[in-house]
């Protein structure tokens, strides 16, 4: 251990003294990850601010013109205006939906029921697979003229006609939906279950000896003990949803029309097809101030539910 | 799951009916692996049936023969071999890469005081918040610039950067959990930095950073936006973003749903066995990654 001289930020123990050889061996060990780690995030989340000012394209160098940008999105742009709300609608839907049914199952795969593994291993399957295979193969399931999923419903009676899955601008939303939450519920029932796993069964025998029944326990002591997990889900879902891109490509492309269109398939559209990079960039700052919202709402949430559980 | 773990402390009985209560348990189980596991499954019997027995009204949910003829023919014309070298090594390199590196930040992160740790280790986990689409622009413009556009290494180091958080998060996770009286011991017994790191660390944290490497290769294997935006070149284009160019079969007039079955069976059954494999230590993975911030 040091005596002498302690360096400055090492204030627990004195340890390390600067630029002595194991100080320096900390910084070399920690800034390869930091400085690339930024070089991808914050500094191109920078520059697509500044871009977002400016009307580069691809042929114009670029001029600063303000708020410009925002200004003509907000007020003139009808797509993005449909599509911002569309973004938040999709979002608010398909997490709800992924937290209600990630948490029944949840539940349910907590019930010792035989086949674990085997359960387990078959929720992964749509995590494991590429959004945008996800979207390929649902696709071939909502195929209107004689896929399958309408010829079940027909046959079952459930409908009368053919459901324009995808050619429907209001349907094909709804479509868009489902596909998401099927991909990602399981992920959702995952951290349930690990939070359901660790939870305190002193609590819970308890309230049985109190005369609670099932129902009772389930709400008034699992929920309230689960609130930060659903916190954490609701805010990672939340945040990933929002800037869905590949599915949808894979799906609808964001048709019909501009029906499914979310933000990030709107700023694909503007950035890398019309390469309209000042524009395209003041809609990402759009998604990236919808995501923060998201993110700082739900973490709000989760840091307060965890000091009151900590007082 | 071993036996013992289902057969000992069933709940305390709470219905009178509890066969009953079982019974839709387990009804209840079968309908949601059903939903979960059946357009997988209708994936794989579209890609053994031809596109004439795939049209034809009513649809079939079991085919009526089995017709392996699409895969060679997909594997031939989709170029499937060298994409899936390719996928390989862009997702293994960038998995590789980042769990070093976040590893090494990590073991710092846990065992070192140093001026900037909290303001690093927050900006590390706080760009997990960065949406990939925000960073994506000015990535694409400065790989123009210094002509990292089309270039494997360009989409390596994208991934790796984008690994980096959640190796980080992980192994630091893993360390934390190894007792810091070890490392006195072994301070005593002469360790310096590396000496800790490579007798007590690793051993223990082994385990930790494999299922990181899984994690990352999975998400580098399934990643498609920056690859779809950085690379043009077939030589360089992973499969997910081939699934975009399959080839048209017999009929040009008509999407060759078979043939993209057939793709979507050849990107995903690499990644099943290695499912198979960790699945358990997968699931722990997540949930290390998120539960346990």
């Amino acid at each position: 251990m040091t005596t002498s001289t302690a360096a400055p930020g090492a204030r627990e123990h004195g340890r390390p003294r600067l630029l002595t050889g194991r100080y320096a061996i900390i910084y070399l060990f920690v800034l390869p990850a930091f400085v690339l780690r930024m070089l991808y995030s914050f500094i191109p989340l920078v520059q697509t601010v500044w871009l977002s000012l400016t009307n580069r394209s691809l042929v114009n160098p670029g001029a600063f013109v303000g708020l410009q940008n925002y200004q003509f999105a907000l007020t003139r742009d009808k797509t993005l205006i449909n599509s911002l709300g569309y973004t938040i609608a999709y979002t608010a839907a398909s997490t709800i939906l992924e937290t209600v049914l990630g948490l029944g199952i949840a539940v349910l795969m907590m019930q010792r029921l035989r086949g674990r593994g085997f359960s387990n291993f078959v929720m992964l399957l749509p995590w494991v697979m590429a959004p945008l295979l996800a979207g390929v193969v649902w696709r071939v399931l909502y195929w209107e003229q004689s896929g399958l999923l309408n010829f079940m419903l027909l046959e079952a009676g459930l409908v009368d006609e053919l459901v324009r899955w995808l050619s429907d601008p209001a349907m094909a939303r709804v479509s868009v939906i489902v596909l998401t939450v099927w991909k990602n519920v399981s992920w959702v029932a995952l951290i349930f279950m690990a939070a359901l796993g660790s939870l305190s069964k002193e609590v819970l025998e308890a309230a049985a000896v109190d005369g609670a029944n099932a129902l009772q326990r389930f709400w008034y002591v699992t929920l309230p003990l689960l609130r930060p997990s659903i916190y954490l889900v609701l805010m990672l879902r939340g945040m990933a949803e929002v800037q869905t891109f590949e599915q949808i490509l894979g799906l609808t492309q964001g048709g019909p029309g501009n029906a499914t269109r979310t933000l990030a398939l709107y700023s694909y559209q503007r950035f890398f097809v019309e390469l309209r990079y000042g524009y395209g960039s003041a809609i990402n700052v759009l998604l990236l101030l919808l995501t923060v919202a998201i993110g700082g709402v739900f973490a709000w949430l989760l840091y307060r539910s965890g000091t009151r559980v900590a007082r | 799951m071993s036996a013992q773990v289902t057969q000992r402390a069933r709940p305390v009985p709470f219905l009178t009916g509890e066969r009953l209560l079982r019974l839709l348990q387990y009804a209840l189980l079968l309908v949601t692996l059903v939903l979960l596991l059946f357009p997988i499954y209708y994936m794989f019997a579209t890609s053994v049936m031809t596109l004439d027995e795939f049209l034809r009204v009513p649809p079939r949910i079991v085919p009526g023969s089995i017709n392996f003829d699409n895969y060679p023919f997909m594997i031939r014309r989709w170029d499937y071999v060298p994409g899936l070298i390719n996928t390989i090594m862009i997702a293994g390199l960038s998995a590789l890469g980042a769990t070093l590196l976040g590893g090494m930040a990590a073991y710092s992160f846990s065992r070192a005081t140093f001026a900037g740790k909290a303001l690093m280790y927050s900006l590390l986990v706080a760009s997990i918040a960065v949406p990939a689409m925000v960073t994506l622009g000015p990535i694409f413009i400065t790989y123009f610039d210094i002509g990292l556009l089309d270039t494997r290494h360009g989409i390596i180091l994208v991934y790796l950067a984008g690994g980096l958080p959640l190796a980080v998060l992980v192994l630091f996770t893993y360390y934390n959990s190894v007792p810091r009286e070890l490392d006195d011991a072994a301070a005593i017994d002469g360790c310096g930095w590396f000496g800790t790191l490579f007798r007590v660390i690793l051993p223990i944290a082994l385990p930790g950073a494999f299922v990181t490497f899984l994690l990352l290769l999975i998400a580098g294997w399934n990643e498609f936006l920056f690859a779809f935006v950085l690379t043009v070149g077939p030589e360089i284009r992973v499969l997910t973003l081939r699934l975009l160019e399959v080839p048209s079969g017999t009929n040009i007039m008509q999407v060759p749903y078979d043939l993209y079955a057939v793709g979507g069976v050849l990107v995903l059954l690499p990644l099943v066995p290695l499912l198979f494999r960790v699945q358990k230590q997968l699931v722990t993975g997540i949930t290390f990654g998120a539960v346990k911030e």
